[in-house]
């Protein structure tokens, strides 16, 4: 039980905020929004799982957002050519893989630091992209959104996809010896290499499968409606390591999991709708996202203060 | 890189290494990386255009003009500087420009303080902004990063509400206005500004306790606490002094756009990251100079306003993305080559 | 060493004096649009090239990336020191903007603007296309005719902080006032200039305001992130889409009926006027107090005071969409 708890205190919070929802403002609780509100968060999550990722090896990427529109457009791109879906995937997911790999390859093999290096690609890319499309519009053809089913399903498609994803990891994490690896060099890079695990190799592999995860996440974005804007994911990096943040996942490397990452996430996710049904002004949005983070990293400081008390 | 060099030097070192050394030392190939820069530019850069004027980057004016869009970047590279220092990070700097400056339009227009007063205030208000994240920070022993994080969400909600998003503040009095149009001694009055804060900052990082108080946290945080260092205290100075640094940016920009609106200042937090680094401070901490970040900032304030004035991008009109794209490779080749320059002294040390 | 240094830096020196200099003497015209990235101000780009082809003269089209006003002051200091001939300029920021310009034309640069006019003393001619209360007036007009006068109807926008964006909720709102009492307006939602957060938005406020007529989108990526939400929650027809925006963008929902009107300047037109406008004043065809001006192709132009005024907006639907292609 006691190993759950940062997972369930931020349950604990979003299912206050749902309460509080359906007290004033039931009209939250209908299948359609909640469908398509879900729908559109299923990208997100994936991006997040692999931050959080990232976040467990001790590293950090802030680039995904740029990432993520670059494999967009391409997928885009491509699906307007003609090619069908089967092909756009796997090219997709190869984009973000290498994007992936070059930022891997940076931190792990030359040592670089992490926020450094994907804050260069977080603006290389963006402005490279920008050079390139001029904020041009990419038109899809009908039989791409939703995957060619009828929307409901394809929304429900989207969203299992998604969690399965989320518990393939997360299982992975706990009971593979390469999960296992991820926290050991996340806890201590040297003991971890001393125990005969080699670092460098598994911070790679994990921002390798950072960027495929993006490339997949900007596939489940772009079938979801008829156009790709270029700007889309701009932001994305913020809202994901905010959502592994408070759903648990330490900073420090080592410690979280990628069910609390859920959590996090959609206890963010609520808010801005939430926001909607209780007439409260879009003003104090981004005030009120802050305060929230601040809450939950908060919860955290002062539990370790008390253990450390102990 | 300075910290390392000073380490390995032993009187034995022969004076031809010494030398070599020197040349070898990050702020050297920076320096020589900004040369090159400004001789480029200045070679493509001027023309003479057809009413018979020089123009273009070899232009005082155009030297004038890069001082003054650089200078509220400048000013926040630099009160980041010994924030990462002790292996921290800031990055609601940015957000508290934006809250600071409608701080300030709102005293002097709503309230109708007068203007000293006011910007007394907002500089208050800018200290109390890092006072909360060194609360947080040490008070709690949360992480920088995540605090900040959160702060940069909280700092510009804040200015956006009590704005409601829309309310712009101008029509300052033509006094204030100097700060960021005038002159003084036939130079931008910020630069004097911007001058006297870095030799500040330089003299606080170099030649105080404090400056070597906050190599030793951004080192070993447990390891100063057992030399004597106050940690608490160090940290919290350095996170105060961050947020009134940006609160005197908010005031400079404020000035130089005639405007206070609750958008100000909106992503400098990372082009003042990218300076400090740029200037070869570890992200880690422990390692870093004033002279660096400094340097960081006009290798990337040459490079973005010299290449608007080239008449081949000019015509491409895509100086921004250019900009962009280079100041990213910029920062990963700087760092490449320091690593690889770092590897081989120690190769050839050993 | 030292002399060597010396000697490159001479070398330098005169290559520049000889440099890239006055190679031509063709009339350079700069546009300085709100944000570049913009359909809205792409298709301006379209309409200013085609000006300048005809005119002969270099035309340069930049602007921030995202509307940033500290960024359109550094690209106007940046084309005063280049020393072209003529500035026009869709201003984000009314003050910030004028000191700029301002300057420019105390070193002979003619400014003029369009698209969102800077202070009267800081240029010549304002090339009005779209007054905030020309915006206001149609995108209210529309969306009450849409809704019989009566219902609630709710607005999704770039930012809380943009500042024409601001101007024209104010000039809707008036309009609201003073004609359709009957309208509420329900929400406003910021979308960042992103259409995946607009169709969020969309839904969110279908979803809390279950009596919602009527959506309007007044940034351009926007109107389709709206459309789409609205045709997701299977509402076509009883949730109304109006927007300022581009047709190539919207136009598969306006075929389709969910989006029932996209209003737009011909911006085109905005773009080649504009240039037209630029160049004649430049060369001297243009003088404070005309009373009409010929543009090119585009023939006369009606002008009141210092304001060249392109006419009424266009109203984009159903039937007229195939007719354009920008």
């Amino acid at each position: 039980m006691n190993r759950w708890i940062r997972e369930l205190s931020v349950l604990g919070v979003l299912a206050l905020l749902l309460a509080y929802l359906a007290w004033r403002a039931p009209a939250f609780f209908q299948l359609q929004p909640l469908l398509s509100l879900l729908a559109r968060e299923a990208p997100s999550l994936v991006v997040a799982c692999g931050v959080a990722m990232v976040i467990l090896v001790r590293q950090i990427d802030i680039s995904v957002g740029s990432q993520f529109s670059v494999c967009s457009v391409v997928a885009g791109v491509l699906a307007a050519a003609g090619w069908p879906l089967a092909a756009v995937v796997p090219v997709a997911l190869l984009a973000g893989g290498s994007l992936g790999l070059v930022n891997g390859l940076l931190v792990a093999w030359l040592g670089l630091p992490s926020i450094v290096v994907t804050l260069a690609t977080l603006v290389a890319l963006r402005q490279g992209l920008n050079l390139v499309r001029q904020g041009e519009f990419v038109n899809l053809p009908e039989r791409i959104q939703w995957l060619g089913l009828p929307q409901a399903q394809g929304q429900w498609l989207l969203i299992t996809g998604a969690v399965a994803l989320l518990a393939l990891l997360a299982w992975g994490l706990r009971h593979l010896a390469v999960g296992r690896w991820v926290y050991a060099v996340g806890s201590d890079a040297e003991a971890a290499r001393l125990a005969g695990i080699r670092p460098r190799v598994v911070t790679l592999a994990t921002f390798v499968l950072m960027g495929a995860l993006t490339g997949i996440a900007a596939v489940m974005n772009v079938v979801q409606s008829p156009q790709v804007q270029p700007l889309t994911g701009s932001g994305l990096e913020l809202k994901a390591i905010a959502a592994a943040v408070v759903g648990g996942v330490a900073i420090s490397g080592g410690r979280g999991t990628l069910w609390g990452v859920l959590a996090g996430l959609l206890l963010l996710a609520c808010i801005s709708p939430a926001m909607v049904h209780l007439r409260i002004d879009a003003y104090w949005e981004k005030a009120i996202q802050g305060l929230i983070i601040l809450a939950a990293v908060m919860v955290e400081g002062v539990r370790q203060r008390r253990n450390h008390g102990r | 890189m300075d910290a390392e060099s000073t380490r390995v030097s032993t009187p034995t070192v022969a004076r031809a290494s010494t030398w070599r050394r020197w040349l070898l030392r990050y702020e050297v190939l920076l320096l020589a990386v900004l040369v090159v820069e400004w001789l480029l530019f200045y070679h493509f850069g001027t023309t003479t255009n057809r009413r018979g004027v020089t123009v273009g980057f070899g232009t005082l004016d155009r030297q004038f003009d890069i001082l003054r869009h650089s200078c509220e970047i400048g000013l926040l590279a630099l009160a980041l500087t010994p924030v990462i220092l002790t292996g921290g990070i800031d990055l609601s700097v940015g957000s508290l420009l934006g809250l600071c400056a409608v701080v300030f339009g709102g005293l002097t227009h709503v309230l109708g303080l007068p203007l000293p007063v006011a910007a007394v205030v907002t500089l208050l208000v800018g200290a109390a902004a890092g006072g909360i994240n060194a609360g947080l920070i040490c008070q709690l022993r949360l992480p920088p990063l995540i605090v900040t994080l959160g702060t940069y969400s909280l700092f510009r909600g804040l200015a956006e509400a009590f704005t409601r998003g829309s309310v712009t503040y101008s029509d300052f009095p033509a006094s204030f206005l100097t700060l960021g149009q005038g002159r003084w001694a036939g130079i931008p009055v910020q630069a004097w500004v911007f001058l006297i804060v870095a030799v500040g900052v330089w003299v606080w990082v170099h030649r105080t306790f404090s400056g070597r108080a906050f190599r030793v946290i951004g080192f070993s945080p447990e390891g100063a606490r057992y030399a004597g260092v106050g940690v608490r205290g160090q940290l919290t100075a350095a996170y105060v002094a961050a947020g009134v640094i940006a609160a005197l940016a908010a005031l400079v920009y404020s000035s130089r756009l005639g405007q206070a609106k609750a958008d100000a200042g909106l992503g400098y937090e990372l082009f003042a990251i990218t300076a400090v680094v740029l200037g070869g401070t570890s992200i880690f901490g422990g390692r870093g100079t004033v002279t660096g970040t400094l340097l960081g900032v006009a290798a990337i304030a040459v490079l973005k306003n010299g290449l608007a004035t080239l008449p081949v991008v000019m015509r491409m009109n895509a100086a921004e993305e250019l900009a962009g794209l280079l100041t990213g490779a910029l920062l990963l080749a700087a760092l490449a080559a320091g690593k690889l320059a770092e590897r081989w002294r120690r190769s050839s040390a050993g | 060493m030292p002399l060597r240094f010396v000697a490159s830096l001479l070398l330098v020196s005169l290559g520049a004096s000889l440099g890239w200099g006055a190679a031509d003497s063709k009339l350079m015209v700069a546009l300085l649009p709100k944000s570049k990235g913009n359909a809205y101000f792409i298709s301006c780009k379209a309409g200013s090239e085609r000006a300048a082809r005809d005119l002969g003269v270099e035309l340069l089209f930049d602007g921030p990336v995202d509307s940033n006003a500290a960024k359109q002051n550094e690209i106007v200091e940046n084309w005063i020191t280049l020393g072209v001939d003529v500035i026009a300029v869709a201003a984000e920021n009314r003050e910030g903007i004028s000191t700029a310009l301002r300057k420019a034309r105390s070193q002979g640069i003619q400014v003029v603007t369009f698209d969102a006019d800077a202070m009267p003393d800081a240029r010549s001619f304002f090339v009005n296309q779209a007054t905030p209360q020309g915006i206001g007036e149609a995108l209210m007009d529309e969306a009450a005719r849409l809704c019989g006068g009566e219902g609630e109807f709710a607005i999704i926008c770039a930012t809380l902080t943009a500042g024409n964006q601001r101007e024209w909720q104010r000039e809707i709102e008036r309009r609201r006032q003073d004609r359709y009492p009957g309208m509420k307006l329900v929400g406003v939602r910021p979308c960042d200039d992103l259409k995946d957060r607009a169709q969020s938005e969309a839904t969110a406020l279908m979803s809390a305001h279950p009596k919602l007529r009527l959506i309007m989108a007044i940034c351009s990526p926007a109107v389709p992130g709206a459309a789409e939400a609205v045709k997701q929650a299977g509402k076509k027809g009883a949730v109304r889409v109006v927007g300022l925006g581009l047709p190539n963008e919207n136009r598969r929902y306006v075929k389709e009926g969910v989006t029932d009107t996209v209003i737009l300047w011909k911006t085109e037109d905005l773009g080649y006027l504009t240039v037209q406008a630029a160049v004649a004043l430049a060369r001297g065809e243009l003088k404070p107090g005309a009373s009409s001006f010929k543009a090119g192709s585009l023939g006369e132009f009606r002008v009141e005071g210092d304001n060249i005024l392109l006419g009424k907006p266009f109203l984009f639907t159903r039937e007229n969409i195939d007719q354009f292609d920008f």
